[in-house]
């Protein structure tokens, strides 16, 4: 579907602001199809003003994004998502009143291939055995593990062409974040493409085939792991750089 | 003494069954936008005068009668939705609710522009006498607003339980936000509610107007402090509570009107919601997670 010579998604120029206010001040990026491509950078930055814009749920106030040759920027999240575009959002926002099984089902809600969401139902028990476990239980009793599980998970039950991620770690213990790491790096053996936010730069950078450090609404920095020292990148990532 | 207990209470669960059905199409509403709408029982006031209308100048029987009632209501409720709180979706809860207001003025003035004399007959479902079962009476009303509590309760936990736009509504109510990333157009689902809840408030002013058998401006502030009060006893987002809160707002009318008079009824109930709500602020019946922010 995309060229070849294009990136999966390209954002450009991109302002977002809440109020008078500019999260986002001109921001541009891309992410390469079938990569993982990973954004750091301080609180505050504009990382998930980046996410909720890309997915609809913030309007653009200028620029542009274009997704698989689309341009998606101020689109409806609905519109969005059947473009084949996934966030799992910060705080993970699982659905706390319905079972497992349901927050599932509304992750496929587009899908009308009953046999086919069935099967990725099935998948998705298989790669997450505890959601299987879980299944019948309400999403709000889960630990905080497990619904970052089920939030993948049901971002992943649209198929999504483009996994966005907010944070994935954000608030669980170290090992929980270790089990996060190994199954973005599995999806990304299985051909995802993701995009993901992280403060844990270093798991990130561990992972991730080129990154990008935004501070104060603006991408700073753009390179592969590696090419800045990596301490340098992380300090810059958790307290900014002292002249944006 | 102990058969005038039975027979209130069943009057009561007749008349209660009516307000269940206004509170369930309210706690819809508050569900999914977590939005007070007084321009519910209005809307149903409008549908009610609609098909008083038709009857005024038309043949019709009583199955388009209830139609037309139903109709009107679904289009008023249309009509306050793209007003009141399509424009107000992530602003002010207040600006909603004086918006909603707005239009109940407006529906009132409407009414009574077209309609002068207030007070219309409107036609009584059945003539009969009541069935009598030993010493106990139960009217044909009381009958059908009891099948129609039953059916409209249940289908309508088949329909949020089992089918996608159930999936869709549970999942607006859960959280709009989370809704929205899943690919849920939660406009068209909040508009969709909206009517729905409307046609069960439409069905319920058609069998309440057609018990009174007559109809009155009055009705849109009586349908929506019914539901209100019915919603608030059961407690804010409970469905199965909306029902419960219906029966229990009938029965305790059906009593107090018997032992203190019918001058007593509604200050009693109003009584008995201030104490309750004094004890348990979030209704008899907690929801799963409406009260939080409620």
């Amino acid at each position: 579907m995309t060229r070849k010579d294009h990136p999966l998604l390209e954002v450009s120029e991109l302002v977002t602001a809440y109020g008078k206010i500019e999260a986002l001040k001109g921001v541009n990026l891309s992410v390469e199809q079938g990569s993982i491509t990973c954004l750091l950078g301080p609180n505050g930055a504009g990382k998930t003003t980046l996410m909720m814009t890309t997915a609809g749920i913030l309007k653009p106030r200028g620029g542009s994004i274009r997704f698989a040759g689309t341009e998606i920027a101020g689109r409806a999240p609905h519109a969005i998502v059947a473009q084949g575009v996934a966030l799992v959002p910060e705080n993970r926002l699982v659905f706390p009143a319905m079972t497992v099984i349901d927050n599932l089902q509304a992750g496929a809600y587009q899908r009308r291939d009953r046999v086919e969401t069935g099967a990725d139902l099935e998948r998705m028990f298989a790669r997450f055995p505890r959601l299987k476990e879980r299944s019948a239980q309400l999403a709000g009793t889960l630990s905080g593990g497990e619904q970052q599980m089920l939030a993948v998970a049901r971002a992943l039950m649209s198929r999504p062409k483009l996994l966005l991620m907010d944070e994935p770690s954000l608030g669980l213990a170290p090992l929980v974040v270790e089990e996060i790491f190994r199954i973005i790096a599995d999806l990304h053996m299985d051909g995802a493409t993701i995009f993901l936010v992280e403060q844990n730069a270093h798991m990130a950078l561990k992972v991730a085939q080129h990154f990008y450090l935004m501070e104060q609404g603006k991408v700073t920095f753009s390179g592969t792991p590696g090419a800045m020292a990596e301490d340098e990148v992380i300090r810059r990532a958790y307290l900014g750089s002292a002249k944006a | 003494m102990f058969f005038d207990l039975i027979q209130n209470t069943l009057d009561g669960l007749a008349m209660g069954s009516s307000y269940a059905l206004l509170a369930v199409g309210f706690t819809l509403i508050f569900g999914v936008l977590r939005r007070v709408n007084l321009s519910y029982g209005p809307a149903i006031m409008f549908g009610g005068y609609c098909a008083t209308w038709v009857h005024l100048n038309f043949q019709a029987g009583l199955l388009a009668l209830a139609i037309i009632t139903i109709a009107g209501a679904v289009l008023a409720g249309a009509y306050v939705e793209r007003l009141c709180f399509a424009p107000h979706r992530q602003g002010s809860a207040i600006a909603a609710m004086v918006a909603s207001f707005a239009l109940w003025m407006q529906f009132e003035e409407a009414v009574t522009l077209v309609m002068p004399s207030h007070v219309y007959d409107f036609p009584a479902m059945y003539d009969g006498p009541p069935f009598e079962f030993g010493s106990l009476t139960l009217r044909m009303e009381a009958l059908v607003m009891l099948a129609c509590a039953v059916a409209i309760s249940y289908g309508l936990h088949r329909v949020l339980s089992g089918s996608r736009f159930g999936l869709a509504v549970r999942a607006v109510i859960d959280s709009p936000v989370a809704a929205q990333l899943a690919g849920i157009d939660v406009p068209r689902v909040l508009l969709q509610v909206f009517l729905l809840a409307s046609s069960i408030g439409g069905l319920a002013g058609y069998l309440i107007v057609s018990t009174h058998t007559q109809i009155t401006p009055m009705l849109g502030m009586w349908s929506t402090l019914k539901g209100l009060l019915a919603m608030m006893i059961g407690g804010l987002g409970s469905l199965p509570g909306a029902v419960a809160g219906g029966l229990v707002l009938g029965v305790l009318e059906a009593h107090s009107q018997w032992f203190l008079g019918p001058q007593s009824r509604d200050l009693l109930a109003f009584l008995l919601l201030f104490g309750l709500l004094a004890v348990r602020p979030y209704g008899l019946w907690r929801a799963s997670s409406a009260e939080a922010e409620a």
